[in-house]
């Protein structure tokens, strides 16, 4: 699975979104399931999936999809495909 | 009942808006064109919201303050009525079921009391600052504002939440003094790495909402003392207006496990176990049908909690279990046994969650339903955890073994 995929089941499964849900457009509290306790399950999931330790500010900042990549991408974790 | 006292001021982080006295008389000349009887408000953390509820309560139209996001036809159908008796000012919906919701009947002089009770013990003055970190239909969430607005103090209206930046940014912006948490929230902080030296002009945190653990009361009271302030870790129920107790942050240390005193003019007495409370600020009951709208007091300001406790010497207040069998997720009371009557399942207390067994259920089956639970419930889906087991552990009589089941947890 590419590192894009392994993101977005991350999205998934923390929001308890079905298998085939878009998620790359995906802004915080404009989907109904991603507030901040589900943000919490988030930070957790994608920490689990990609062996990092999400420091503070990037955990507050994380307010999309989009924005998970490029703050990951400080982790060194590469989504381009 | 006026709680928007001289001086108080609301501000919407976001929009900069403000509460005003006008507002509140343009939301009162609103609802005075409305039909009588009982209001129900679907309350946002917003200035229009707050105006209507605070012109509803001026007006002495009673309010239902109800979650935005929910759909409360049949509730709105079951409690419609203009027959209300004249000290019922607000109701809150009780924890449990979606489906057959009780109402907690608050007359204006509870919740008068307790806002103040409140502030005296939280020595909120007209300088302090609060930041909404709860939905205002959820009792402590209401407190919060009421005890603020009732002191002449300023609060702080806040959507977004401690996860996001937006929340800390208004935190300095605004100089917020207070901020109310339950114990899920502690849990994030702590993920956070909340160092409050960040806010110098914080001095207080208050903790309700179901008992913390005594590791992060004891982590987060260092925390604030660090930087000269305090932890207040408090105990409530909605059917209390909704508090009961703080714990003095001087004594934190030598009386941890406590959820503290009674508040100033209430007390408590234990029988067969069961923690009783007395005061001024107990509900007048509670409503199944809109007739019981029309009804007086019933309680005679005595709650029995349903929680079981003892005393110290000093009336220090210790919880130590619930008569029937509950759970408490994100601050909101669960039974457990109305959840094993709506669904095959076998449920128990988790930390801050429920956990729901099921016998042999596909992975799709135990996720539906995870979101079947939650939505009954009323609940944040990440409140429920389905475990799928091949057979449940019993006790030697054929019961289920409960205590078995939570330290497989």
């Amino acid at each position: 699975m590419s590192e894009l995929q392994r993101l977005r089941e991350a999205f998934r499964t923390a929001l308890d979104l079905p298998a085939d849900a878009p998620v790359d457009d995906l802004r915080y509290q404009d989907n109904e399931k991603w507030d901040s306790l589900a943000h919490m399950s988030l930070v957790a999931t994608i920490e689990d999936e990609f062996s990092v330790m999400i420091d503070t500010d990037d955990v507050i900042n994380m307010s999309s999809f989009q924005e998970a990549i490029s703050i990951l991408g400080k982790y060194g974790i590469n989504f381009n495909e | 009942m006026n709680l928007f006292h001289p001086g108080a001021r609301v501000v919407d982080a976001a929009t900069g808006e403000t509460l005003t006295e006008q507002t509140i008389a343009a939301a009162a000349a609103v609802l005075a064109e409305e039909p009588g009887g009982v209001v129900f408000l679907p309350i946002e953390t917003t200035i229009a919201s707050i105006a209507r509820y605070l012109a509803a309560l001026r007006l002495g139209r009673p309010v239902v303050l109800l979650d935005p996001d929910g759909d409360h036809s049949d509730l709105v159908e079951r409690f419609s009525t203009t027959e209300v008796h004249p000290d019922l000012a607000i109701l809150l919906t009780t924890s449990g079921s979606t489906g057959n919701p009780k109402l907690v009947r608050l007359s204006a002089s509870a919740v008068e009391t307790n806002a103040d009770q409140i502030a005296q013990v939280l020595d909120i003055t007209a300088d302090s600052v609060a930041i909404t970190t709860l939905p205002l239909f959820y009792s402590y969430g209401m407190s919060v504002l009421n005890s603020h607005l009732l002191r002449g103090a300023t609060v702080v209206l806040e959507r977004t939440g401690i996860m996001q930046r937006d929340f800390w940014a208004a935190a300095v912006e605004h100089n917020v003094t207070s901020m109310a948490f339950v114990p899920s929230q502690y849990e994030m902080l702590r993920r956070l790495r909340f160092d409050p030296a960040k806010y110098p002009s914080l001095r207080n945190l208050t903790q309700a909402g179901g008992r913390l653990r005594a590791e992060l009361v004891t982590d987060f009271a260092e925390r604030m003392a660090k930087v000269g302030g305090r932890l207040y870790v408090m105990y409530g129920q909605t059917e209390a207006a909704p508090r009961m107790t703080t714990l003095p942050p001087g004594r934190l240390a030598e009386k941890l496990g406590s959820v503290g005193l009674a508040l100033p003019g209430s007390h408590f007495t234990i029988e067969d176990d069961e923690v009783v409370f007395h005061g001024p600020n107990v509900m007048m009951g509670y409503a199944d049908t809109a007739a019981d709208l029309a009804k007086g007091d019933e309680q005679g300001g005595v709650l029995r909690t349903g929680d079981l406790g003892r005393l110290d010497d000093e009336g220090f207040l210790f919880i130590t279990g619930r008569i029937k069998r509950m759970a408490k997720v994100f601050g909101v009371r669960i039974n457990l046994d109305d959840v094993e009557k709506n669904f095959p399942v076998t449920a128990v207390a988790g930390d801050d969650k429920l956990e729901v067994f099921a016998v042999g259920v596909s992975d799709d089956d135990a996720r539906s339903l995870r979101t079947k639970i939650a939505e009954w419930l009323g609940t944040h889906f990440t409140g429920v955890n389905v475990r799928t087991v091949d057979a449940l552990p019993l006790l030697p009589n054929g019961k289920i073994d409960y205590r078995a089941l939570e330290s497989s947890l």
